[in-house]
C-alpha cells in the first residue's frame, strides 16, 4: 500500500497547486508490470517496467486543459499545473460539462492485493515456465506465451473533495502449444500468483495441440457451438461495446437503441456490472473520475435493462449516474463444461478466437476467426479436430438460443476497452461459421 | 552535448558491474498533444509528457529489459542491476538460441524534417480550425454527431551502449481526421470520415496537408447518403481500393506477415505466425507481377522514419517482394542473424517502458502507371471502395474480411450508385495474385497508422504504407452476418 500512499500525496500536492482552478481533477497511477515472454520453448523477451502517471484536468468555467506527466517533483507539479491552466485559458468551453463528481461514499473493497504477486522476482517468473517447456518437449511441441505479474496503485482526487484509492495485483500465464498444422491454447489468470498452476495450464494446451493433429475441413455453415470462456468473452464484446450512455445517447450507434425493456435474448442470458466480484476485485469506483461503482444488470434474463452512465453523460442527459463500469459478469448456468458439450448432437467446440471486430454496432454483428483448438462434437463427444473458421454473426440473433456452463472464469483483461470479464462457457445455436481459413 | 550522457554512463557501468556482457540505455522525452472536438465542443485538449529510460542487458545471449521513470543515482543502479538479473533469469533455460551481441559503435544525431513548428500554432487557433471543420459537416438534420481531431508527437531519444554508441534523435509525427455520423429513415447509423490513416512524419504541415476544411462538407453529405443507401449486394466483382483501403490491406496482409519475429514463432501466442517462412524467400509467389513492395525507414514523411532504429541500425531500402515473389522480411539484429536475412532497421519500442521488438515500419508499394480516373474509366463492372469501418484477418495473415465505409458502383467506366457496408473477403496470396492495376507516381501518397498493436504487453507502433490506388479482379464482396 506504500505506493498508493505516495500516489495520494502526489495528488494532494497537484490539487494544492491548482487552487486557482474553478474545478480540478487529478489521477495518479503507479504501475509495475513484468512479463517473461517465450517462443520456441525459451524466453525471447523478459521485461519489467515501473511507471508513474500524473494526469491533471484543470477547469476554468467549462473550458478544460489536460496534462499528463511522470514528474512528481515540486517543479514538475508547478509545470503541469501551469500547462493545464494555459490550455484551459485558450480553448473554447465544453458547453455540456456541468461538474466533476462530488465526494462519494465507497463500499468496502474486496481483497485485491497479494504480496506474493507484487513481490515476484524474475527467477520466480521464469520458474513458472520450466514445467511448460518440459511438457512441450515430451510431446515434441513448441510453446509461445508469457507469464506476467502486475501491481497497480490508482488514486483519483478532485477539488470538490472526492478522494478514491485502490491497489491491486493480477497475474497470469498463457500457453500456446504448437506443432506443424496444429496448435492448442490454455490460460490461467488470478490475483495471487500462488493460484497459478503452470503445469496444469501447459497440460491443457499440450493435450489440445496433440489431439488437433491432422485437422479436417468441415463445410462452413450454421452450427451449434460451444465457446470456451476466452472465445465467448471475445464474442460478447459486440454487445458490451454498446452498453454506455456515450454509445446509446450521444453517438446513437448502440444495439440497445429501441430494445430497452424488450425480450431480446434467451432468458438464460444475464450480463451484470459487478465491481465486487472476488475474481475481478476491481476498485469500488470509476477509475475515470472516482464516481462510486454500482452493481446492476445490463441484461436481465434476456431483457436489456440498463446502460452505464458517466458523470459527464448523466449531467448532459439528466440520467442517473452509474459510473463507467469496468467489471463484466455473465451469470453461469447449471451444466458442467463436459455436460454442455454432452448436450450437443452435432456442433463445434471453439477454444479461442482472434481479431474480433464489430462490423455494425447497431445489430451487434461481429466477425473474427477461430484459433488454437477447434473440434467437431458428435453425439456429445469431441470426435475430430477441425481447421479454423471465420465467423460472422449478429449477437442479437444468436444469443436468443444460448446456454451456459456452471464455471465462470476470469479472462484476460480487455485493456484497450477498459474492462475485465468473468464468463462461463457458452453453447450457442445457429452460429455462422462463414468460411474456412485454409488456402490450399 | 547530450543531456543524459552522464546518467547513461552510470547506468551502463552498473549493468556491466552486475554482469551484463552488453547493455544499452535509451532515454525518452515524449510529448503527445491532442485536440478533439465533437458537436461544437472541445471535448479534449491535452498535452501529455512522458520521460523515462529503458535498459537492455545481455547475459549469456539472453536479454533483460527494465523501464523506469525514476532518475536518482540509486534508481539508475537498481534499474541496471534488475535488467541484468532479468536477463540472467532467462539464460537458465536450456536449448535456447542465443541473441547476438551487438558490436557496432554509432555516434550520430538526426531529426525529422519539418516546415511548420506546431508550437507556432496556438491551442486556440487549433481549436478554431477544428471547430470550423466540425461545423461544416453538419449539412443535414440527421447528422447526429461530427468530430475532428489533431494529434502531434515530438519524441527525443538518446541511445547509449557499452560499445560506445551515442545517438540523439528528435522524431516528429502528426495526423488529423474528421468524420460525421448520420441516421437513416430506418434508424440505421452510418459514419463517413476522412482517411483514418492520415498520419505522417513532420510538423503542423501534416495537419494542413490533411485538408480537413476542404473535405468536411462532402464527408457530411456522404454520411447522409450512406444512412439511406442500400447494402452492397453479395457477389464477385472487380474492386478498386482507395489509398486508405489499400494502405490497410498492405498493413494487414503484407506488413504483418513479413515481420520476421512472427515468422519465427516468437509472436505466435498473440499476434500469430505467418503464412510465409524465412525459407520461402526467393521461392514463394506472394502476388501478381505488379506486386513490388519494399521497406524504407528513411522514407520522407514516414511515421517510422528515423536516423537509427532502437538498436542502432541505420535504415536502408530493402526489397521485400519483387514482381510478386518474396525476397525479404522486416527484421531485427537477432532475427536477421538467426535467418541470414538482411537487417531492415525495423526494431522499435513504443516508449521507454517497452522492450524494443520487430515492428512493421515504413513499407511501400511501387507505383506503376495511370491514375484513379484512368483505372475507373477502364473498369467495365466493379466498385471503388473508400474509408474503413472494420477489418479482421487470421493469425496466419491469410483469411481477411474488410469493411470499407462506402462503395461507388462503376459501370462502363463511370462512377455511379453508392452502397453502404461494402464488405469484401479474400485470402492473401490469392487476393494479391488478382492485382491487375497499380496507379502511377502521380497517385502515390504516404499514409500511416499511429496505433498498430503487437506484443505482450501490447505496444502501439507507428507505421507507414506508401501506395497509390490499385484494382483487384473477381473479389468476393457483400458478405453478411446473416448469409
Amino acid at each position: 500500500m506504500h505506493e498508493q500512499d505516495r500516489a495520494m500525496t502526489i495528488a494532494e500536492a497537484v490539487l494544492a497547486a491548482s487552487a486557482g482552478a474553478d474545478q480540478a481533477q487529478v489521477q495518479v497511477t503507479i504501475a509495475d508490470a513484468s512479463y517473461a515472454r517465450f517462443g520456441q520453448n525459451y524466453v525471447t523477451q523478459n521485461l519489467e517496467s515501473q511507471q508513474t502517471t500524473i494526469s491533471l484536468t484543470y477547469y476554468i468555467g467549462k473550458a478544460a486543459g489536460s496534462v499528463s506527466s511522470a514528474d512528481a517533483t515540486p517543479a514538475g507539479i508547478t509545470r503541469i499545473v501551469a500547462q493545464a491552466k494555459a490550455i484551459a485559458q485558450r480553448v473554447p468551453p465544453d458547453t455540456k460539462f456541468v461538474s466533476l463528481p462530488k465526494p462519494q461514499t465507497y463500499p468496502s473493497p474486496v481483497p485485491s492485493y497479494f504480496a506474493s504477486t507484487a513481490g515476484a522476482t524474475p527467477d520466480e517468473r521464469v520458474a513458472l515456465l520450466v514445467p511448460v517447456f518440459a511438457r512441450m518437449k515430451r510431446s515434441n511441441l513448441t510453446a509461445s506465451g508469457f507469464a506476467t505479474t502486475q501491481t497497480q496503485s490508482l488514486v483519483v482526487a478532485n477539488s470538490l473533495g472526492l478522494r478514491a484509492g485502490y491497489t491491486g495485483t493480477n497475474c497470469g500465464i498463457q500457453v500456446k502449444a504448437m506443432a506443424p498444422s496444429t496448435s492448442g491454447y490454455a490460460e490461467s489468470y488470478a490475483l495471487d500468483v500462488a493460484a497459478i498452476d503452470p503445469a496444469a495450464t501447459a497440460e491443457r494446451a499440450a493435450t489440445k495441440a496433440t489431439v488437433s493433429r491432422e485437422p479436417f475441413d468441415l463445410a462452413p455453415g450454421r452450427y451449434t457451438v460451444v465457446l470456451e470462456p476466452s472465445a465467448f468473452q471475445a464474442a460478447v464484446k459486440a454487445l458490451i461495446e454498446g452498453l454506455d450512455a456515450q454509445d446509446v445517447l450521444d453517438d446513437q450507434d448502440s444495439w440497445m437503441i429501441g430494445r430497452l425493456g424488450k425480450p431480446v435474448f434467451s432468458p438464460n442470458f444475464t450480463l451484470r456490472s459487478d465491481w465486487s466480484n472476488p475474481q475481478l476485485a476491481n476498485p469500488p469506483f470509476d477509475p475515470n473520475d472516482g464516481t462510486a461503482a454500482t452493481t446492476f444488470a445490463f441484461i436481465e434474463r434476456g431483457v436489456p435493462t440498463a446502460y452505464s452512465v458517466s458523470t459527464y453523460m448523466g449531467n448532459k442527459f439528466a440520467k442517473p449516474i452509474t459510473g463507467v463500469t469496468n467489471s463484466m459478469i455473465v451469470d453461469p448456468g447449471t451444466k458442467s463444461h463436459d455436460d454442455l458439450i454432452g448436450s450437443v448432437e452435432r456442433g463445434v467446440l471453439i477454444s479461442r478466437t482472434w481479431y474480433e471486430r464489430v462490423v455494425n454496432p447497431r445489430d451487434a454483428s461481429i466477425t473474427g476467426l477461430t484459433r488454437d483448438g477447434v473440434y467437431l462434437i458428435e453425439n456429445g463427444k469431441l470426435t475430430r479436430a477441425l481447421k479454423n473458421f471465420r465467423y460472422f454473426v449478429s449477437m442479437l440473433e444468436v444469443m436468443k438460443d444460448v446456454e451456459f456452463s456452471n464455471r465462470a472464469v476470469l479472462c484476460e483483461p480487455e485493456l484497450d476497452l477498459g474492462y475485465s470479464c468473468v464468463v462461463p462457457d457458452a453453447k450457442i445455436a445457429g452460429f455462422n461459421l462463414a468460411a474456412q481459413t485454409s488456402f490450399a | 552535448m547530450a543531456s543524459y550522457s552522464a546518467a547513461a554512463a552510470r547506468v551502463l557501468d552498473s549493468a556491466a558491474h552486475a554482469g551484463a556482457q552488453y547493455a544499452d540505455v535509451q532515454f525518452w522525452t515524449i510529448r503527445s498533444e491532442s485536440l478533439f472536438v465533437r458537436n461544437g465542443d472541445v471535448r479534449d485538449a491535452s498535452d501529455v509528457r512522458s520521460i523515462g529510460y529503458g535498459v537492455r542487458a545481455l547475459v549469456e545471449g539472453s536479454w533483460g529489459f527494465y523501464g523506469s521513470d525514476r532518475f536518482s543515482d540509486a534508481d539508475f543502479d537498481r534499474v541496471a542491476a534488475t535488467a541484468t538479473a532479468i536477463a540472467r533469469s532467462g539464460s537458465t533455460i536450456a536449448d535456447r538460441i542465443p541473441a547476438v551481441t551487438p558490436t557496432a559503435r554509432v555516434v550520430a544525431s538526426w531529426e525529422t524534417p519539418f516546415t511548420i513548428d506546431p508550437a507556432t500554432i496556438s491551442v486556440s487557433e487549433r481549436a478554431k480550425q477544428l471547430l470550423a471543420v466540425e461545423k461544416s459537416m453538419h449539412v443535414a438534420k440527421n447528422i447526429v454527431a461530427a468530430y475532428g481531431y489533431v494529434q502531434l508527437w515530438t519524441t527525443t531519444k538518446e541511445f547509449y551502449s557499452t560499445t560506445g554508441s551515442a545517438i540523439v534523435q528528435t522524431i516528429r509525427q502528426a495526423g488529423a481526421q474528421c468524420g460525421a455520423t448520420a441516421i437513416g429513415k430506418d434508424q440505421d447509423a452510418q459514419t463517413r470520415t476522412t482517411p483514418d490513416m492520415f498520419y505522417q512524419g513532420g510538423g503542423w504541415e501534416v495537419v494542413d496537408r490533411a485538408k480537413l476544411a476542404d473535405a468536411a462538407p462532402e464527408i457530411g453529405r456522404e454520411a447522409v447518403i450512406l444512412a439511406d443507401a442500400p447494402r452492397l449486394p453479395s457477389g464477385t466483382q472487380d474492386v478498386i481500393l482507395s489509398h486508405e483501403v489499400l494502405s490497410l490491406q498492405m498493413h494487414e496482409s503484407i506488413g504483418h506477415p513479413l515481420e520476421l519475429d512472427r515468422a519465427l514463432g516468437w509472436e505466435a501466442n498473440f499476434s500469430g505466425i505467418s503464412w510465409v517462412k524465412p525459407t520461402d524467400v526467393g521461392k514463394t509467389r506472394y502476388g501478381s507481377e505488379l506486386l513490388n513492395v519494399y521497406v524504407d525507414n528513411a522514407m520522407p514523411l514516414g511515421m517510422a522514419t528515423v536516423g537509427y532504429d532502437d538498436e542502432a541500425v541505420k535504415p536502408q531500402r530493402v526489397t521485400l517482394i519483387e514482381n510478386g515473389v518474396l525476397r525479404a522480411f522486416l527484421s531485427s539484429r537477432d532475427t536477421a542473424a538467426q535467418t541470414g536475412l538482411p537487417q531492415t532497421a525495423s526494431t522499435r519500442a513504443q516508449d521507454w517502458a517497452s522492450i524494443p521488438m520487430v515492428r512493421m515500419t515504413n513499407i511501400g508499394l511501387v507505383p506503376h502507371e495511370g491514375t484513379l480516373a484512368s483505372i475507373i474509366a477502364e473498369t467495365k463492372d466493379g466498385i471503388y471502395v473508400d474509408g474503413m469501418t472494420s477489418w479482421s484477418i487470421d493469425d496466419h495473415r491469410l483469411n481477411f474480411q474488410f469493411g470499407p465505409q462506402i462503395a461507388y458502383a462503376i459501370t462502363n467506366g463511370k462512377r455511379g450508385k453508392i452502397y453502404k457496408q461494402p464488405t469484401y473477403v479474400g485470402v492473401t496470396p490469392h487476393f494479391w495474385g488478382s492485382l491487375d492495376r497499380v496507379a502511377g507516381p502521380s497517385e502515390f501518397v504516404v499514409f500511416g497508422s499511429a496505433s498498430c498493436g503487437k506484443g505482450e504487453p501490447e505496444q502501439n507502433g507507428k507505421t507507414s504504407h506508401a501506395c497509390s490506388v490499385a484494382r483487384f479482379r473477381k473479389v468476393k464482396v457483400g458478405v453478411k452476418a446473416d448469409a
